[in-house]
């Protein structure tokens, strides 16, 4: 069997994990990757594994469903789809993007929509929304992978401006600047 | 993904507590520039200077942009002029320095040094020539700057040297006497002086050193006074060893982030890649002072007693962590307390808190010296020069780079106030003790041998 990602989504609460993964572990699946997280109170979580031969897709989800549903947590499996492979990958270097300033509605928005029109590539983000006019309570981290051969200097001034015209500041640097002073 | 705590540190450094890399120093030999002919010397150094550093001002503002960190200034340093110019006149080496002053504007970068010259244990024909030129040369140009080493440990103070600086300070003060000596903070007299200092006014390139290279100065008194500051709150009682602990990271930190910047800036250029200088480099504002990181340890003032021990502590702190930090730390990494330049030191220098013999003790710790001190433009050649040999014997005795960069503003006396301008920022003047009668002792000329711990081999 192909390699199947599961989603587990619900209220946090402790001992999720260990029923996603007992419930696998009797179906004899073996889990290869897992990443989660807990934005505010909500847990949401990834499996990827590989399940035994002659099991279904169906067949996990519902085998794990008798074990969440209980718990109030939304189960989803599918397929994983094999990556297309580009004839070759284009050069990136990774930049940190950071806004601070108001809240308000389309910040997301129309920051990454400059991103996407100059090819970059949003790898990692983080929002923190409280409300309000305190820059430091409002705050947006982009991790982004810029074309090497990209136009920097017109991706920078499109940033800027849209940062300017939302009453931002913004922040571009290059990812290397947090690993000299963060991974020594 | 970063945590919250590395992505929000980080970014404070760079934002709030102004880190900035103070300067890239782009250093240029030039003996192979040699020659009889001063039209032809000048030409030569001319073609090579400006080859090599026709792009170091918009590269390092390209490296700047892209990782979110200023390099404030541009800088060349060369080979010591006393050396390459050497078959010259003063009124040649004037013109030298002139040629200098112009390469500087042509490249756009904001000072050039290495008018300098060696002359520790003796005075060759290019360094007569050379001293001689020093107060015209400064007067008569903006962007240059001169040193000169008198002493070092292994070659003791040459005191014939020391009376013609406090010679050359005079006169380079009298010249620019309309802007209270503004020459004579171009102009340094060291001990021990390295071959590889990106600050100014010390900057010159070592003749051990490569054929061009990229060396990075890097300050943040903002950022380790931020950084007691905060441990400090989190834990009003703690100790000392802990507070160094918490200097020494953040310089390490500190000093990652200039050499990222540096050897990008050499790479970009072609060039190899040569020290990282982290001191401890004030500016007179508020938030990039030195004297500021004195009261964040606990002392009522700079100068009181405690300073020098609190300084050396500091001192100590950021040279593990720079060291820790990169292979290739240099120049002078350390704490600079240059009087003029910052405005808590000033401050406390015009209170009374700091005197002339205070900053002499403190400097004996510190990492380079008696900096940026104006005094009464009547002091005598006699009392400039002891005051200059006193500083070359701490730096002998002790091993370690010391230097005088002092003012005798004219026209002036104790407590009324210099002005300089810009980052070399005002100070009032401090009194300095002159004997009536002419002091003897350094008119003795010839040379103070060096220690016996010198005899090292």
């Amino acid at each position: 069997m192909e390699k199947v990602i599961i989603t587990v989504l619900g209220q946090d609460r402790p001992g999720i994990i260990a029923a996603v993964s007992q419930s696998l572990f009797e179906q004899d699946c073996n889990i290869e990757n897992i990443s989660q997280m807990v934005l505010q109170s909500e847990f949401a979580g990834l499996f990827v594994i590989t399940a035994p031969e002659g099991a279904t897709i169906e067949g996990v989800r519902e085998s794990l469903n008798k074990v969440l549903a209980a718990m109030n947590l939304e189960v989803q499996a599918k397929a994983l789809t094999k990556p297309q492979t580009p004839a070759s990958t284009p050069a990136v270097e990774p930049f940190l993007i950071t806004t601070m300033g108001p809240d308000a509605k389309g910040l997301v928005a129309r920051i990454t929509a400059v991103l996407a029109k100059h090819g970059a590539n949003v790898t990692n983000f983080k929002a923190v929304f409280h409300g309000g006019q305190n820059p430091d309570r409002n705050i947006m981290v982009y991790e982004v992978d810029v074309p090497a051969d990209g136009n920097r200097e017109a991706l920078y001034a499109g940033l800027r401006s849209k940062a300017k015209e939302m009453g931002l500041e913004i922040i571009i640097q290059h990812r290397d600047i947090f690993d000299a002073v963060n991974k020594i | 993904m970063y945590n919250d705590q590395e992505l929000f540190s980080t970014l404070h450094m760079l934002r709030n507590e102004n880190l900035d890399v103070r300067t890239v120093t782009l250093g240029v030999n030039l003996i192979d520039c040699v020659s009889h002919d001063l039209e032809v010397f000048k030409s030569n150094i001319r073609k090579k200077i400006t080859g090599l550093a026709k792009n170091l001002v918009e590269t390092c503002n390209q490296v700047g942009e892209k990782y979110g960190v200023q390099v404030v200034n541009k800088r060349i340093s060369v080979s010591p002029i006393a050396v390459a110019a050497a078959p010259f006149s003063p009124g040649q080496m004037v013109e030298v320095a002139k040629t200098l002053d112009s390469i500087a504007q042509d490249v756009n970068v904001d000072f050039i040094g290495g008018f300098s010259a060696l002359v520790e244990k003796g005075i060759a024909n290019g360094d007569d020539s050379l001293i001689r030129a020093i107060p015209q040369a400064l007067a008569e140009t903006q962007r240059m700057c001169s040193s000169v080493n008198v002493a070092s440990t292994r070659a003791g103070i040459n005191m014939d040297a020391v009376l013609r600086m406090a010679k050359a300070i005079k006169e380079a003060a009298a010249l620019t006497a309309d802007a209270d000596g503004l020459a004579c903070a171009k102009l340094c007299v060291f001990c021990n002086i390295p071959q590889d200092v990106p600050f100014m006014a010390g900057a010159y390139l070592g003749i051990g050193e490569a054929d061009a290279v990229v060396s990075v100065g890097v300050s943040g008194p903002g950022v380790v006074k931020a950084a007691i500051d905060r441990a400090v709150q989190a834990e009003p009682d703690m100790g000392l060893g802990r507070i160094a602990e918490v200097i020494k990271l953040t310089a390490c930190k500190v000093t990652r982030v200039g050499e990222l910047i540096g050897r990008e800036v050499a790479k970009t250029l072609g060039l190899p890649f040569g020290v990282v200088d982290l001191s401890l480099a004030p500016t007179p504002t508020v938030g990039d002072s030195v004297g500021e990181i004195f009261e964040s340890l606990g002392l009522l003032k700079m100068g009181l007693p405690g300073s020098t021990a609190a300084l050396a502590m500091l001192n100590d702190a950021v040279k593990k962590g720079g060291a820790f930090a990169s292979s290739h730390v240099g120049g002078l990494s350390g704490a600079f307390i240059p009087v003029s330049e910052d405005l808590n030191i000033a401050q406390a220098a015009a209170e009374g808190h700091l005197n002339l013999e205070k900053l002499e003790a403190m400097t004996s710790v510190c990492s380079v010296g008696l900096d940026m001190v104006a005094i009464p433009g009547n002091v005598s050649v006699e009392t400039l020069a002891g005051i200059i040999a006193d500083e070359m014997a701490i730096g002998m005795i002790n091993s370690k780079t010391t230097a005088t960069r002092l003012i005798p503003v004219p026209g002036k006396k104790a407590g009324d106030l210099a002005e300089f301008g810009g980052l070399l920022g005002h100070a009032e003047i401090i009194e300095v003790k002159q004997a009536a009668a002419d002091n003897l002792f350094v008119r003795r000329a010839g040379r103070i041998p060096a220690p016996i711990h010198s005899l090292k081999n």
